[in-house]
């Protein structure tokens, strides 16, 4: 199957991220993707610097990360959408990576494109950095039977059919592992595609650390007690 | 006598609110019920509670008491944290149905100027060099 830029949306879900969501969202659009952006309930003017997008969500309250890209999906798939990629709003994906994604959808005959920073070769991450996310990695072989070795970027593409199985209900950081949980339940065919993170002091003071770990795991567990 | 009926009918208390739950959170239900129906026997049998303390190192079985029902409460925090997310959940489902209804109310298709101007604009924009 063949995706059209104009069927393809791309959601961007953020959380006071005035500084730098024009630019994101302005490189993106000169791609010609359609674009959702989700102000998940910022203090800032995120809504009003992400004008550039087709549509601008706004939750009334702060809800989290997984519950702002449950929305764009929810509103890229009433939109008709063939495929839908969900885009970091901190600057830290490179929107040329997007048509990488989608041509391995096209290609591979996949429903479920993942982005691998790792896949790359060395990634000038800091190392602490690198061994919280191979062991995340590691961590999510063992809860999924996934074979990947990138299972915490936020840059990765789907086609309609793969987004409709996806129902986050990790609202926060925990949602990344959801997404792989659900896709393995899903049984439909996922593959990995090289894709650049771009550090920046910016995205690394928003990035996860060593604790988030902790309160994702916690987040997980607590997930599996009750229906 | 009198605290071990109000011991006992606390105790109960926590396996009826845990029958309760057992639909929405069965392990924690299962936990719940497994250690009242434990307290309800060692307060009642004080010997065992001896026996069982000495054998895990507690010393006496009044303290074995006190420490199930230091795990009853921390359960029922559980619990109650479990409940939260419940109600996190549906407070999720109720903003996401106002966002999606507040973009519905308004019209969100662009017009294919001003898409034509937006990338104009993102073009400009990209093409001077970022700080």
């Amino acid at each position: 199957m063949e995706f059209f830029p104009a069927r393809i949306w791309v959601v961007i879900a953020a959380y006071n991220e005035a500084a730098v969501i024009h630019r994101v969202i302005s490189d993106v659009v000169r791609c010609g993707y359609r674009i959702v952006a989700i102000d998940d309930g910022s203090a800032d003017q995120t809504a009003a610097a992400a004008c550039a997008a087709d549509c601008v969500i706004r939750h009334p309250i702060n809800l989290g990360q997984g519950a702002a890209l449950q929305t764009g999906m929810d509103y890229a798939l009433a939109q008709g959408a063939d495929a839908i990629v969900t885009f970091d709003a901190d600057g830290q994906h490179r929107a040329a990576d997007i048509e990488s994604l989608i041509r391995a959808l096209e290609n591979a005959r996949a429903d479920f494109a993942l982005g691998s920073r790792f896949l790359r070769g060395p990634t000038g991450l800091p190392l602490s950095r690198r061994w919280l996310l191979k062991t995340a990695t590691l961590f999510t072989q063992l809860t999924t039977g996934l074979h990947l070795s990138d299972t915490h970027n936020g840059l990765r593409a789907m086609t309609r059919r793969g987004a409709s199985t996806i129902r986050l209900r990790q609202n926060r950081m925990a949602h990344a592992s959801e997404i792989l949980s659900q896709i393995a339940a899903s049984g439909l065919s996922y593959v990995e595609v090289p894709v650049s993170i771009e550090y920046s002091a910016y995205s690394l003071a928003k990035g996860q650390r060593l604790s988030d770990a902790l309160i994702i795991l916690l987040d997980l567990f607590a997930r599996r007690l009750y229906r | 006598m009198i605290a071990q009926v109000v011991l006992s009918l606390l105790l109960v208390g926590v396996a009826i609110y845990a029958g309760n739950e057992r639909r929405r959170s069965p392990a924690v239900a299962v936990l719940s019920i497994i250690v009242a129906v434990a307290g309800l026997y060692f307060t009642w049998v004080p010997d065992h509670a001896t026996h069982v303390a000495l054998w895990a190192g507690v010393g006496r079985g009044v303290d074995l008491v006190l420490y199930i029902w230091v795990c009853i409460t921390l359960i029922v925090l559980l619990n109650l944290h479990l409940k939260l997310r419940t109600q996190m959940e549906l407070i999720t489902i109720l903003a996401r149905a106002i966002a999606l209804a507040d973009v519905r109310s308004r019209p969100t298709e662009k017009p294919e100027s001003q898409r034509m101007s937006d990338l104009a604009a993102a073009r400009h924009m990209t093409d001077e060099p970022h700080q």
